[in-house]
């Protein structure tokens, strides 16, 4: 401890000294690490009960997964196409029809599918959009340091909890009843559950917004209105965009799941094949939606990082 | 005329502001001393409320300043400009777009937030700008400029206000003794020129002897001194920075007092 080369008045005075800094950050520290100690032990405890009684509860037992594993092949052999490399780019016939083996076999219905999928992600956008301009009205009340009261901060943070908290297909179940099958049901759903989720994550980046350009809009006399748009929003944009992009990207998937209770997109199409046929079409299907969701995280984080890097130059 | 009758904050247990008396008239520039904690910056704040008095009286004419809310308190801010230490610019937007925030109060809703700002406005703002020398950074972003830059703008925008009183709450501790310089004058121009009370906090002693025509002197909460700068002797000075005398009296530390050929007094060891 002692060969820490050290200027001013405690080197030298290495612990016979009972108050000098050296020993009483020390003996902090030990304090500290103690005291953190029964709390560790305590998570740790904690954690391992959880975790035995989830395993319990779900049955996640070796044996069970060695006998749940060539189960999935199996399925995944009864979904395989048929194809035949003689007749691989066979088109169709004089009559129209396409020969079993061939791709064109395969993907039969191949625009309907990609209508399907683009009906996927204009459901995406639309809820994203929706779902983002809810989020942001009311992210400034539900910020502790930013609520003009506590009534709207209460009622704005219980509100996006409630948004968020009820899952989307639950939403879409409720809005297909209500208003009837298609994508107008699903981008309901999903617009309110991304309201909820981006609604909590803005607030939390206005609550690490600097309080003094807010400070000083509020010296010019500004409103409430005035100083979010001028003191807070161009501070936390950056960052409002990149979490809405993130969500955009959630929202696809989400979108082409959501049409197996009827609310729009690819999933509907993804329903009929398993319940009506389980065979080659279900992979067809599945192969496009696979490839749509990397198409879109992949551009969606392009144009993330494109953005963060304009805006820190 | 401005006038503070018995005023008094308190937080929690502590007295920041003590039953403060002051009277001050229009046109005047006024520099409030003290040590850090004195309840200088508290006094200040109290003055534009952005914090609300526990006790006592500020009137404004016949109004009492104390007791305005909502759209009569955002009147009287906009009326009292306030610069501070550490600016309060809105780093991301353009310079020309923060000075023209001084201006919200007199603008339609609709206006502001569509940010839509009138040619004789934008106009207005480039003005106050080049008379401090900033106009040509009026499309960059405030964040890129320097601290004096900074407060210089935000002097500007206090201008855009067109306010009748201008508070600075420690203008010049965060800037270099040049920067200070041009920032002190600039307030002093603008008392000069356009008979704006100017009330302005400061640290060290002759910053506020060579601009202010009044002193006041704060003490733990209290205003211990009130008098024109000649009245201010050593011996008083001393008493009211208490410990921090030393720095307060030594002129090379953030001051405005720009060393010419003389030498620098040696800073006396703490």
């Amino acid at each position: 401890m002692t060969d820490i080369p050290m200027r001013g008045g405690s080197a030298g005075a290495s612990g016979d000294a009972p108050f000098d800094a050296v020993s009483t950050f020390e003996r902090h520290r030990a304090e500290l690490k103690a005291s953190k100690r029964v709390w560790n032990m305590l998570t740790l405890g904690a954690f391992t009960i959880a975790l035995g009684l989830s395993i319990w509860i779900s049955n996640f037992y070796p044996e069970r997964l060695a006998e749940g594993v060539p189960r999935i092949f199996e399925y995944f052999a009864t979904i395989l196409p048929d194809l035949q490399w003689d007749q691989l780019f066979e088109g169709r016939d004089a009559q129209g029809n396409a020969v079993p083996g061939s791709i064109t076999f395969w993907y039969t219905d191949f625009w309907t599918y990609v209508e399907l999928l683009l009906e996927t992600i204009l459901m995406a956008i639309t809820a994203t959009l929706l779902g983002a301009a809810v989020a942001f009205v009311l992210s400034f009340p539900a910020a502790a340091n930013l609520a003009p009261n506590g009534w709207a901060y209460w009622f704005s943070r219980r509100f996006l909890e409630f948004c968020r908290g009820v899952p989307e297909i639950l939403l879409a179940l409720v809005f297909v009843f209500a208003i009837g099958i298609g994508p107008l049901a699903g981008v309901l759903a999903i617009a309110i559950h991304t309201g909820g989720a981006l609604g909590k994550l803005f607030a939390e980046v206005n609550e690490n917004a600097s309080d003094r350009p807010v400070e000083g809009i509020t010296a010019v006399g500004g409103s409430w209105t005035e100083r979010m748009l001028y003191g807070v929003v161009p501070q936390v944009m950056p960052n409002f965009f990149s979490y809405a992009m993130l969500r955009f990207e959630i929202n696809v998937r989400a979108s082409s799941i959501i049409g197996f209770v009827g609310a729009g997109g690819i999933g509907a199409e993804l329903n009929r094949v398993i319940s009506f046929y389980s065979d080659d079409r279900v992979l067809a299907v599945l192969i496009l939606v696979i490839l749509m969701v990397t198409i879109i995280d992949l551009i969606s984080e392009d144009i993330r990082h494109r953005f963060i890097g304009k805006e820190n130059f | 005329m401005l006038k503070l009758d018995k005023l008094t904050r308190r937080f929690g247990d502590n007295l920041a502001v003590s039953d403060a008396n002051l009277t001050i008239p229009d046109g005047q520039m006024v520099g409030i001393i003290g040590r850090s904690g004195a309840g200088k910056s508290t006094l200040l704040r109290l003055l534009n409320r952005l914090i609300d008095p526990s006790d006592g009286q500020i009137l404004f004419g016949d109004n009492d300043i104390a007791r305005l809310k909502g759209k009569e308190l955002r009147a009287w801010r906009s009326d009292c400009a306030m610069i501070f230490q550490q600016f309060n610019l809105v780093g991301r937007l353009d310079v020309v777009t923060n000075v023209l925030t001084g201006r919200l109060h007199d603008m339609p809703a609709w206006r502001t937030v569509a940010q839509v700002f009138t040619p004789r406005e934008r106009a207005f703002a480039i003005q106050a700008l080049d008379r401090l020398g900033m106009a040509h950074t009026a499309l960059q972003r405030a964040e890129t400029l320097s601290g004096g830059q900074q407060q210089r703008v935000a002097i500007a925008r206090a201008l855009a206000q067109e306010p009748k009183i201008l508070l600075a709450d420690e203008p010049i501790a965060s800037l270099d003794p040049m920067n200070a310089k041009v920032v002190m004058d600039a307030l002093r121009d603008i008392n000069r020129q356009d008979g704006i009370t100017v009330i302005c906090n400061l640290h060290t002693l002759d910053t506020a002897r060579s601009y202010c025509d009044r002193i006041v002197g704060m003490q733990d909460g209290r205003i211990v001194f009130d008098g024109t700068p000649d009245l201010l002797t050593n011996a008083m000075a001393r008493e009211i920075y208490g410990a921090e005398a030393e720095e307060a009296f030594n002129e090379a530390a953030t001051s405005t007092a720009i060393p010419t050929s003389e030498p620098v007094p040696a800073r006396v060891p703490a």
